[in-house]
């Protein structure tokens, strides 16, 4: 973003893109495609290596979406929150959410991260990174974990994206948060 | 094997459930001195919570995944001006 972009706000793109103005809507667009096609890439699955048709096709529904959608838009909805909602929407459609609820109990989470386990083995070097561990997590937490430790989302903003409760958002946020710590001590394959 | 116990007048199960929730400062402030005595008197759950904390700070200070070029070009392309 340049300089000159930084002090027209996103309710002011979102203005004219609802008033029919094509460049308010291609910087509205530049201001946040990187955003949308990280979260894109966390909240879907998985797709081949290097395939990127997918997040560039959620990429175009949302800004489509948010074209129409933009004479809605209230004031009070911050931009990014209010788009990635939009995203989410579009990751819906193309891959169906699972509506199953995560049983794993609490205790079992914790353990694989070496709570009174004995497995108390503190993360260091030879363990994963902190992306490689990220990376391997289910979308529902790569997606929480995003909204909630990446982007800085309250929680009523990480409930409005996901269509959760703000209590299912918090517990979604503790078990993903176990299970990248879990993840980041595992030893790399081999070791 | 340790096993969990009650410090601070909580007992471990309690602290887990919150943990999250006392990381990120949503708890009531007496709640969050009882967790901070028992994290204090508890080496597994002090541990725990220093390793979660840790684990969302290295997230949190990963840099940003830019957006390749060759998808910017595309989505371009695939929005109507």
């Amino acid at each position: 973003m340049t300089a000159d972009d930084a002090k027209v706000s996103d309710e002011t793109l979102i203005g004219r893109t609802a008033a029919g103005d094509p460049s308010a809507f291609d910087r509205l667009v530049r201001r946040h495609q990187a955003a949308v096609y990280r979260f894109a890439r966390a909240a879907a699955p998985d797709g081949p290596p290097g395939d990127t048709g997918d997040a560039v096709e959620i990429l175009r529904e949302t800004f489509l979406a948010a074209r129409r959608a933009a004479s809605r838009h209230r004031d009070e909805t911050s931009a990014r929150p209010w788009l990635l909602a939009l995203a989410r929407q579009a990751i819906d459609r193309r891959h169906p959410r699972s509506r199953e609820a995560d049983l794993t109990p609490l205790r079992e989470l914790a353990r694989a991260a070496g709570w009174q386990s004995g497995g108390g083995g503190a993360v260091d070097e030879s363990g994963l990174s902190v992306e490689t561990a990220f990376a391997a997590l289910p979308p529902e937490d790569r997606e929480i974990l995003t909204l909630c430790d990446r982007e800085y989302f309250t929680v009523d903003e990480a409930a409005r994206v996901t269509g959760l409760s703000d209590a299912a958002v918090r517990t979604r946020l503790h078990r993903a948060r176990l299970r990248l710590l879990a993840r980041l001590k595992e030893r790399p394959h081999g070791e | 094997m340790e096993s969990e116990r009650i410090v601070a007048g909580l007992h471990c199960g309690e602290v887990l459930a919150d943990l999250s929730e006392h990381l990120d400062g949503r708890l009531s402030f007496d709640r969050a001195e009882r967790i901070d005595e028992h994290l204090a008197g508890c080496a597994e759950c002090g541990r725990l919570f220093g390793e979660v904390t840790a684990a969302v700070r290295a997230l949190r200070q990963l840099p940003d995944e830019l957006l390749p070029p060759e998808v910017e070009e595309r989505l371009a392309e695939a929005l109507p001006g």
